[in-house]
Parts: structure tokens; C-alpha cells; sequence
């Protein structure tokens, strides 16, 4: 891991059955941590509230949905919102699309690595986890072609592993990692 | 020839078809032009050359560029809000204008009409609904659309009902309900109402001369930039009569100038006449 990169932005997608998981990580990671947290995790579409309160009841740092062309600041955790895509944009600002569903999904957690691909380039992590969908993979895979580093949750950890499996199909991610080594990570960021 | 870049190519389209997308969102613009190569198996200078010589192949483009998802009653709060606030506000007068920005294929220009019967102010009621792509705009007109799409709505249909009055007429008093075809349509009194027009909020002339009570523009503004954004807010704001309300969708907020312009409650922005600095 290289010390001295000043990250843009983490990137984390996970499936609908990836919230304990998601929680688990903002509870335990540092309060100072400086670096935006962007979140992607499918949502059953007619749920719309209870997701991100349920997060912020956890986490070590503030959660929010999004609106559109609010600009991504450091210690903050982005949650794509119900119903929409979320993008990176070049200013670091996020938009938002309402376009068809991807794999099934909006928001897609391709569609958010892809874009945070694009903007951040090398200066980005993105961590894949859980996920009984393959949406994710592709995008993880776009994170590493544009030299962000990679961290997919190691499969035999996974409540579903389709995700991960599927991600890992494509590519050799920089690490596959528990639950508890990605926190660790991070808070060595 | 060169590879041009999707700014490019925004330009040239600029130059010789009546639409400009230079001031999209950058990222969104470009993966959406990525998809239009990738599903006509075009490199982007072919796709460009292709714009010029096949002038029909330009409202495609458009077509498969913009986006028109739109569903019935979608966001249950804000129409909730129409018909508890903003619409019983209006009653006194002679007529309600509308205009539905970005109508895409017309189901909310339906879901609004359908709050205005149920609070018998339809015949004071004059819609406009407007949208940038052609085919859209038939589909509008037609008030046709998938029965199983749509079943899920038809439920948040009778849950709207369930929460706001005691007798609201049936889902079937609005659409003709066709299973076989898998079908429900617009009937013809509602129908009857909107005068659904092509224009292109972002190079064309707001065309109506009359100010309106509610402007619908919804999940419209987030494909543009910022600049864009508030170049047409602007156009709102002025069309707008005092206490007129803008919708916007749910995860869309006024940046800038404007925001000190509205009071927001949700998504509904009431435009006022002073300013608010304390916005949040």
C-alpha cells in the first residue's frame, strides 16, 4: 500500500444483505478518518427511508443520501439514494441519474466504480463486498484498468459470494480481504 | 481522421443539429454517448458523420441520450403534498396553469390530473407538457402503458387514496384497464386535457406566453451542469407566478442564487418575493 497517496475518495459497493457488514465497518472505523466514503449498496425499491438512519445510528462518521451535485467532502459517507444512479464527476461533485436499471439494479454499483474510475483514476480504493448479484464486478475491474487500487472481501466470508466470485473471475485485485482486515486497513489509510 | 474526444463531439453536434448537450453533466453525457457507440458498434467519428448525413438518425440519438424514466404517483409524499397543500391553495382562481418540463411519456402529466378531479377543480385546470424527444411526446399523447409495469402503481395509486380521503373514485374511473394486452389507457376526459408540445428547455424559447401556478420538472436538471442548472431554474423562476411552485425531484436541490429564491418543503420550492438566507 502506498503511504503517500493522497486519496480522492473510497469507494464501496455491496448488496442488499451487506448492511450488517456495511455497519460493522462505519462502527469501527476512526472518527478523524479524512477521506470521503462512497457508498453503493443495493436497496429494495420501495424502501425508500430507514437505510441511511439505520447507518448513521452505527457509524463513526456522518451518512448521507446525496443530492444531485453535492460537492464529496473528506470524513463523510455518500449513500447512494433510493432509486437513483450514483456518479463521480470530475469536480468531485456527485450526480445523479435516473436512468433504466443496470444488472437489475439503480442504483448500480458498476455504474458508481465506473464513474469514480473515470474522475479519480489511481487516486482511489474500492472495495467490493458481499452480494448475491454479479453488478459490481465490472466496475471494480474498471477501478483496477485505471491503477485504483482493489480490495474485494474475501469470498469464504461472504454471506452470498456471487459478487465477489464474480469480480474475481475478471481480474487479480490488489487484496482479498475479512471483514475485520478491511477495517484495518482503512484506519491505516 | 482523428479520434475526436465527447466534447468534440458535443461541439460539432452543436453545429449542425438543433440540440445542444455541451453543458451535460460531463460524466453521465459521455457514458451515455459510450452506450449509443457500443449498441450501434460505432467508433465516435463514424457516430458524428453518421448525425450529419442521416438527419432522422438525430432524433434517435436524442431518443437513446436522454433519459425518460418516469413512473405513476412516483414519490407518493409530493403528490401527497399537491393534494393537502398546494392545490387547495389555488381553488379561488379562475385558472390553474401547468406545465409539465421534461414530461417524458406523460404519467405524471396523468398523476396530476388525476388530484385535480379528485378535488373537482379539473375544469379550471390548463396543462402544458413538453419534452426534447419526439417519441416520448407520442407516447404522451397516447396515454397508453404497460399494464404489468405498472400494477406496482396501481397499488401506490390506492395507497395515496388509503392515506388522503375516504371515497376516492377507483383507479378504473382514469384507465381503461386491457389485461389481454397487457394495457392500461389514459380515458379520453383526462386525456383530452394536456396539449403535449416538443421543445428543448435548454437551447429554445420558454413558448408560452402565461405564467404558471406549479411547474413539474422533475429528474430533468440532473443531467445538466451546474451553470446549465441555473440558467434554467432562472427560466422557472420568471414563468413562475408569485407563490407558484416548482417539483423537483427527490434527490435534486437548487444551488446558487436561486435556492435564496424558494422556500423549499421536500421537493416542492415555492418561489418568493424575498429573499431567504437562512436557506438550509
Amino acid at each position: 500500500m502506498q503511504k503517500n497517496i493522497q486519496y480522492k475518495g473510497i469507494v464501496i459497493g455491496g448488496s442488499a444483505g451487506s448492511f450488517s457488514l456495511v455497519s460493522k465497518i462505519l462502527s469501527q472505523i476512526k472518527d478523524d478518518f479524512k477521506y470521503p466514503i462512497i457508498l453503493c449498496m443495493h436497496r429494495l425499491k420501495h424502501i425508500r427511508s430507514g437505510l441511511v438512519e439505520g447507518l448513521n445510528l452505527k457509524s463513526n462518521l456522518p451518512v448521507v443520501e446525496p443530492y444531485d451535485k453535492q460537492k464529496i467532502e473528506g470524513g463523510k459517507v455518500y449513500l447512494a439514494p433510493s432509486n437513483y444512479h450514483m456518479f463521480v464527476e470530475f469536480d468531485a461533485t456527485v450526480s445523479l441519474s435516473a436512468e433504466d436499471v443496470l444488472n437489475h439494479s439503480r442504483p448500480s454499483i458498476d455504474y458508481t466504480f465506473s464513474s469514480a474510475a473515470t474522475s479519480f483514476r489511481n487516486k482511489m480504493v474500492g472495495i467490493l463486498l458481499t452480494g448475491a448479484n454479479k453488478d459490481g464486478a465490472q466496475g471494480i475491474f474498471e477501478v483496477h484498468t485505471k491503477q485504483g487500487y482493489t480490495i474485494v472481501q474475501d469470498p469464504n466470508t461472504c454471506d452470498v459470494d456471487t459478487m465477489t466470485k464474480s469480480a474475481l473471475q475478471l481480474f487479480s485485485p490488489n487484496q482479498v480481504l475479512t471483514p475485520e482486515e478491511i477495517v484495518v486497513f482503512l484506519n491505516n489509510l | 481522421m482523428a479520434e475526436i474526444n465527447f466534447k468534440e463531439f458535443l461541439e460539432e453536434l452543436k453545429k449542425h443539429t438543433p440540440y445542444n448537450f455541451c453543458d451535460y453533466s460531463d460524466n453521465s453525457i459521455q457514458r451515455r454517448i459510450d452506450k449509443v457507440l457500443k449498441e450501434h458498434n460505432l467508433q465516435i467519428d463514424e457516430l458524428l458523420a453518421k448525425t450529419k448525413s442521416e438527419p432522422e438518425f438525430v432524433e434517435q440519438l436524442v431518443d437513446d441520450i436522454t433519459v425518460n424514466t418516469t413512473e405513476l404517483f412516483r414519490n407518493k409524499e409530493t403528490w401527497e403534498y399537491l393534494y393537502n397543500k398546494v392545490i387547495p391553495g389555488l381553488k379561488s382562481k379562475t385558472n390553474i396553469n401547468i406545465w409539465h418540463a421534461g414530461c417524458s411519456t406523460g404519467q405524471e402529466v396523468y398523476s396530476n390530473l388525476i388530484l385535480f378531479n379528485e378535488l373537482d377543480l379539473l375544469d379550471k385546470v390548463k396543462v402544458v407538457a413538453s419534452d426534447i424527444n419526439k417519441k416520448v411526446i407520442r407516447s404522451a399523447k397516447l396515454g397508453e402503458y404497460d399494464y404489468k409495469f405498472n400494477a406496482q402503481y396501481i397499488e401506490v395509486f390506492n395507497e395515496l387514496w388509503n392515506g388522503l380521503k375516504t371515497n376516492p373514485k377507483p383507479f378504473e374511473h382514469y384507465f381503461n384497464i386491457d389485461e389481454d394486452h397487457d394495457k392500461i389507457i389514459a380515458k379520453d376526459f383526462i386525456k383530452k386535457i394536456p396539449k403535449f408540445i416538443k421543445h428543448d428547455l435548454v437551447v429554445e424559447d420558454i413558448p408560452f406566453y402565461q405564467k404558471f401556478d406549479i411547474i413539474f420538472c422533475r429528474n430533468v436538471l440532473i443531467y445538466f451542469n451546474p451553470e446549465l442548472q441555473l440558467k434554467i431554474v432562472r427560466k422557472f423562476f420568471d414563468k413562475l407566478h408569485d407563490g407558484g411552485v416548482l417539483i423537483l425531484g427527490t434527490h435534486e436541490a437548487l444551488h446558487g442564487f436561486f435556492k435564496t429564491r424558494f422556500v423549499k418543503h421536500g421537493m416542492v420550492y415555492t418561489k418568493s418575493n424575498t429573499f431567504h438566507l437562512k436557506y438550509k
